[in-house]
């Protein structure tokens, strides 16, 4: 178990990491994810070593390691270049860190073969990192680290040197060894579906702040605020700026941009008064009737994958992204009449903090 | 091109004649002089005219090693030349490392200033060096004369700043160290750091790192800054005769010049077996970094 507690970082006066708090679990797939300069690089790297931490306690199962040399952690890295050197074989790379230590030839090549059992590498233990292809070299990185046993597994954006298809393979790859090895990982990456598909938990930074930390579904679901909303989920969320009423006493009506009115019943009694945001996923949109459409929009543009379909309406300042079932006829410039899942509704304030979640789960 | 007319074809096949014609008249223009000091080396009566030999012999070479002191000047050369090349890559491995990774405020301006020590020209700077280093000399003679005595002549044969091998090997390799710097400054740029961050994840000490990851990563640019230098430095004719004037320390450049200085006589056959012998050792430096110069000049280390 890895715990990082008030965790802070200045480059000079420049705070980069600013007091965090994060626990994984033994054997959990944590994914740092966040846009880029949020410091989940720089905050991978000091939990490695490569960088100092300034505040704070680093504490591994247990023990604090702030001052802990790298290589005495039992922690291993796998690098976002896979840094595998290309003046050693395949074997020799994998082997590398034992044969520092001195480990017996024999032994390390046993050791060796051992994991590349596992990784499939065993035709290409000879060979050159050069004559590797993207996924073989991943795989070779991935073997340098998990021969020393370690506690936990760093990754450093590993599949941002792949090409799609492929990425999509070693995101199942690195799955299956997770379960196969039972290793406690963190993983950092700025891809929020890398985050979703393969997160036990996902931890959302931003500007060097975790924005929130949980189950990949909580967070999709149940995000804390705007920022975590709008990040996870692809097309993002839509927020639109709402002016809120009260009508009763659990019920609040909404007035939005392009003529929007719609009421949430059972809204709660928490909720002000006055200028707020409404937060409603893609697909909790519908096209309606016009009758029961809490507002009309002109369609923008139309995103057809088959499977379903993305229009784009409103403004380009104030975009609506709506998804729509299965291959649909609307045609740019069309007036569709939509409805928003009143239940799915978030309300953020004007701070970005969530103020009502979405009743679905 | 199976679509264009005859005619066009036929006018294709004239142009490629023409232009392969006129870079072959310039080739052999070039290659000619090479091509002369080849021949006439193993001409036993050569003139300072292209002619093909009467009789083939190495008599010529024979003289520069028996009667001559060529051997003495060829191992002066590689000698001299060779410490150099290695002091400079050695310097030049660690500064450029440490100047690529740095992030001081005076890192350019130390780049381009020491940039300046190249583009100057060395003949402007000989009276300043040469009275730096007789002043050097003079004070490490007078260090050493009271401890060895009559011996010292000979120490400082090897450790002397003015005619002896340090000094000259000192100044070649400072005047070669500027531009190897910046190429390994600039090779090492493109040196991810994971490479050593993954060393030292993995356990490795600084002596470790260097050895088992960095040299052997570095040696293409190594290969390339150490053979500007070794060829530069080869070529350097001004800095031996200024700073040597032992007849036993003299250079290979020194002994051609001074072979054909002769007053009563110019021994063409020696001279050019002499060049020839100039030569070989560029030629061997380059086709052994070759190979190296290639894939630090494309585009750093793949892997």
């Amino acid at each position: 178990m890895i715990h990082l507690n008030n965790v802070r970082k200045f480059y000079g006066a420049l705070e980069v990491i600013k007091g965090v708090d994060v626990t994984v679990d033994d054997g959990e797939f944590a994914v740092f994810v966040g846009p880029s300069g949020c410091g989940k690089s720089t905050l991978l790297r000091m939990i490695a070593g490569l960088e100092g931490i300034d505040s704070g306690d680093l504490v591994l199962n247990g023990t604090r390691i702030n001052d802990v040399p790298p290589d005495k952690r039992g922690i291993a890295m796998v690098f976002q270049s896979y840094a595998l050197y290309p003046h050693m074989t395949v074997a020799e790379n994998i082997g590398f860190s034992l044969s520092l230590k001195k480990v017996a030839p024999a032994e390390i090549r046993r050791q060796v073969e051992e994991v590349a059992e596992i990784l499939q590498l065993r035709e290409l233990l000879d060979r050159r990192p050069g004559a590797l292809s993207g996924g073989q070299r991943q795989r070779v990185a991935i073997g340098r680290a998990i021969i020393k046993k370690p506690s936990l597994i760093l990754f450093d954006e590993p599949l941002s040197n792949l090409d799609s298809a492929l990425r999509v393979q070693m995101r199942a790859e690195l799955q299956r060894l997770h379960r196969e090895l039972s290793a406690t990982v963190v993983y950092v990456t700025h891809d929020q579906v890398e985050a979703m598909t393969m997160a036990d938990k996902i931890v959302v930074l931003n500007q060097g702040t975790v924005a929130q930390a949980g189950p990949p579904m909580d967070l999709y679901h149940r995000p804390d605020n705007e920022f975590v909303a709008t990040f996870i989920g692809s097309p993002k969320m839509n927020v639109l700026p709402v002016t809120m009423t009260r009508e009763g006493s659990e019920s609040v009506h909404l007035a939005g941009p392009l003529g929007m009115a719609l009421t949430l019943a059972d809204a709660g009694a928490s909720l002000p008064d006055g200028a707020a945001k409404l937060g409603v996923r893609p697909e909790h949109l519908r096209v309606v009737a016009e009758e029961a459409a809490h507002f009309i929009a002109e369609v923008a543009i139309v995103e057809r994958l088959g499977v379903e379909t993305y229009l784009t309406v409103g403004s380009i300042d104030q975009p609506i992204v709506v998804r729509v079932e299965g291959d649909v006829t609307f045609r740019p410039g069309d007036r569709v009449p939509l409805a928003a899942d009143t239940a799915a509704c978030h309300i953020f304030g004007t701070d970005g903090r969530i103020l009502r979640s979405a009743n679905a789960a | 091109m199976s679509v264009a007319p005859p005619g066009e074809s036929a006018n294709r096949v004239r142009g490629d004649l023409m232009a392969y014609a006129t870079l072959s008249l310039i080739s052999i223009f070039c290659a000619i002089p090479f091509f002369w000091l080849l021949i006439a080396s193993f001409d036993g009566n050569a003139q300072l005219f292209l002619r093909w030999p009467e009789t083939w012999t190495f008599a010529n070479y024979l003289r520069v090693f028996a009667k001559e002191d060529g051997a003495k000047w060829l191992f002066n050369s590689l000698f001299v030349v060779g410490s150099a090349t290695l002091l400079v890559m050695v310097l030049s491995g660690l500064g450029g490392y440490a100047l690529s990774r740095t992030r001081a405020w005076w890192k350019l301006p130390f780049l381009y200033a020491i940039l300046l020590i190249r583009v100057l020209p060395s003949t402007a700077l000989i009276v300043p060096l040469y009275k730096f280093l007789l002043t050097l000399n003079n004070a490490e003679s007078a260090l050493l004369r009271p401890i060895f005595g009559s011996a010292t002549r000979d120490i400082m044969r090897w450790t002397g700043f003015i005619d002896g091998y340090l000094g000259l090997i000192l100044v070649l390799a400072t005047m070669q160290l500027p531009l190897s710097l910046w190429i390994m400054k600039t090779f090492f740029d493109g040196l991810p750091r994971d490479y050593e961050e993954a060393a030292l994840m993995d356990g490795a000490t600084m002596i470790q790192r260097i050895r088992r990851v960095l040299v052997p990563l570095a040696l293409p640019g190594l290969a390339a800054s150490g053979l500007f230098a070794f060829m530069s430095a080869w070529g350097d004719f001004l800095l031996p005769l200024i700073l040597l004037s032992s007849p036993e320390l003299q250079t290979l450049p020194l002994g051609l010049f001074r072979a054909f200085l002769r007053i009563n006589e110019i021994d063409y056959g020696l001279l050019t077996a002499l060049a020839f012998i100039y030569l070989v050792p560029a030629v061997v430096a380059f086709g052994f970094a070759r190979r190296f110069l290639v894939q630090t000049f494309s585009g750093g280390v793949k892997g």
